[in-house]
């Protein structure tokens, strides 16, 4: 039995794999010219493009790392907040703005990540839920810098190449088709890495990585500050095509449930996990805003993520990744 | 100077009242980690429940503070249950599953309450919540006292029937090491299962009280989460005793920001506390030492 799993493993990866995945991206860069594609599926597609590119950013920290972050909220708030105070006041561009918000995002979570990665354990994910409440906090007072409770909106200037607006959704389906296939690529870079290696120990057995040489704390800190990054940065194009952000869709624990959805029932720790979750959450999420119009049951949608959440957990915790492989002997 | 001692003494008395109450929702919290190593994130929601039995019970006129018992029962019949259905598999490990698994069974418990109460907040005064008691210069809502005073003699029960019966002699024994406590005959089983019970039980009686003297909404449960986390990892995940002080100093805190920067941001110093503590001394005051 042995002999025969050192044998598979050491098997060239199959050729298919890297084939299919140009399918989807094909047909979605083909989507805008397609004959019968209408603005609710490009803004369909568009939607689910930023879930899977925050899900994913996600996955680096929760799913490669194993570090619970409850707070990916803070990094996308922050990108989404930085962005449009600096275009709104000082008409500094969203493409440098959206550098400033990465910066201060990575800034933070430095800060937090220092304080509290230190520690095994559960208090991680307690601290980042108390970082994103006191961001809620803090965005509802400052009022002049954030427009308070009713959220930040954007100043359209109408298509842009500058401003990075446009009316329709087309330039936003590509933007988004390039983040998601860079964010996967640079999943897989880091799965392939030393650095991935030594953060799916850590996340596998503290004590035994730590034997092992690995530098735990490092590699729980640096796992941190890139999925910030680039939670951060996805926060930047959600700006960008949303047009605004208030406290509650930026720090509210609903979001910060939400960017983990996609990770979570597509497959933790893979990096085709979120790409497969933030599809069907797009559709599950689609259904239920529809079946809650139409039967005027508000929170429905709610009560299915909760549910889609615990059922995972407890019945499929690898996700669908996990259930499309072929089971090991 | 004189014109500020009252206001200060006034925010030290409204904190300890209201932190008593927070501290009877963190030993609840407190009591699942400690005996099963199991963050209940959806405790929260259980307080909220908790609120709502009283606002039913004031919809057909009878005082909520007279179904505390009920609240009590039926907040620890579902916590059995939750504890057969999700956490038994999780025991003696705060997983990162485990996390996720209580997050998606608060949001269900929180959205099941937003379809059968609807969304708007809701109150359930007791005979105690226009009365208001004067000290001095300083004034008290009569609900804030007696709602103290429960929490204050739940807290006290609490210890007694973990230090003084044979069950809670069997629940510390079992805290500490499930194995050896199977050895000498007992069943972790029943007695997790009870201590869980019990534990949200106390969610119950908590939100019975704070119900008579603070609205409630579906969302209230998870908004008082961040002070049952933040009262026990200041007091000692785990401890009782530290876990109630915490309440109490959660309350005084929020109440003294509020009155000398701002009542929007008076949970930020406990978050920044929070931040502290994890850093320089995550077993808090009154902890356990393992972990």
């Amino acid at each position: 039995m042995a002999t025969a799993a050192v044998v598979r493993s050491a098997a060239p990866p199959r050729r298919v794999h890297r084939i299919w995945p140009l399918v989807p991206v094909a047909l979605i860069a083909l989507l805008p010219v397609l004959p019968g594609v209408n603005a609710y599926i490009l803004a369909v597609t568009v939607r689910a493009l930023i879930f899977i590119a925050l899900g994913q950013a996600w996955n680096v920290v929760a799913g490669i790392g194993g570090q619970l972050s409850l707070g990916h909220g803070v990094f996308l708030g922050l990108g989404c907040y930085v962005t449009g105070v600096l275009f709104n006041l000082l008409g500094i561009s969203p493409w440098f703005g959206v550098l400033a918000g990465m910066a201060v995002a990575t800034l933070v979570a430095l800060v937090m990540g220092a304080m509290t990665l230190r520690i095994r354990g559960i208090f991680f994910a307690l601290a980042t839920v108390a970082v994103s409440l006191a961001c809620d906090q803090l965005a509802r007072h400052y009022v002049a810098l954030t427009g308070g409770d009713s959220g930040l909106a954007l100043s359209f200037v109408g298509t842009s190449f500058w401003a990075a607006q446009s009316r329709s959704p087309a330039p936003f389906v590509y933007a988004g088709l390039v983040l998601v296939v860079v964010f996967y690529w640079i999943t897989r870079v880091i799965l392939a890495s030393r650095f991935g290696l030594e953060m799916r120990a850590v996340r596998d057995d503290e004590t035994a990585a730590a034997a092992s040489g690995v530098r735990v704390f490092r590699t729980k800190l640096l796992g941190f500050l890139a999925s910030a990054a680039m939670t951060a940065f996805a926060g930047g194009l959600y700006m960008q095509y949303y047009q605004a952000i208030d406290p509650e869709s930026a720090f509210g624990l609903g979001q910060a449930i939400q960017l983990q959805l996609p990770a979570l029932i597509g497959g933790l720790g893979s990096a085709a996990g979120p790409v497969l979750g933030g599809a069907l959450m797009t559709v599950l999420s689609e259904l239920t805003n529809w079946g809650s119009t139409k039967f005027d049951l508000v929170g429905v949608d709610i009560l299915v993520y909760g549910l889609v959440l615990l059922l995972v957990v407890l019945w499929a915790p690898a996700g669908i990744v996990g259930l499309l492989r072929r089971p090991r002997p | 100077m004189d014109s500020l001692l009252i206001p200060v003494a006034q925010a030290l008395l409204s904190g300890v009242l209201v932190g008593g109450v927070y501290g009877l929702l963190s030993i609840g919290f407190s009591l699942a980690f400690g005996v099963m190593r199991i963050v209940n994130f959806a405790h929260g929601d259980l307080v909220m429940y908790g609120m709502y039995v009283g606002v039913v019970a004031a919809a057909f006129g009878i005082d909520p503070l007279l179904m505390i018992p009920l609240s009590f029962l039926l907040m620890a019949a579902l916590g059995a249950a939750q504890y057969l259905l999700v956490y038994k598999r999780f025991v003696g490990r705060a997983t990162l599953q485990q996390l996720l698994a209580a997050i998606g069974l608060g949001l269900m418990l929180q959205m099941l309450a937003q379809i059968v109460f609807g969304a708007d907040t809701r109150s359930a005064p007791s005979m105690f919540s226009m009365q208001f008691v004067t000290i001095g210069p300083l004034f008290v809502s009569a609900a804030q006292v007696i709602a103290c005073g429960v929490a204050v003699v739940a807290t006290l029960l609490v210890e007694l029937l973990l230090l003084r019966t044979r069950w809670g002699k069997a629940v510390r024994a079992v805290a500490d090491d499930i194995e050896t406590a199977g050895v000498v005959g007992l069943s972790a089983q029943t007695i997790n299962i009870t201590a869980f019970a019990l534990a949200c039980g106390l969610a119950g009686i908590a939100g019975t009280v704070m119900g008579t003297y603070y609205p409630t909404d579906p969302s209230k449960g998870l908004s008082l989460m961040p002070i049952a986390i933040i009262a026990t990892t200041i007091g000692g995940l785990g401890s009782i005793r530290g876990s109630f002080l915490g309440g109490v100093f959660c309350g005084v805190v929020q109440q003294c920001t509020a009155l000398l920067w701002s009542s929007a941001l008076q949970d930020v110093p406990l978050y920044v506390l929070l931040l502290l503590f994890i850093a320089y001394r995550p077993t808090g005051m009154f902890g356990l030492r393992t972990e």
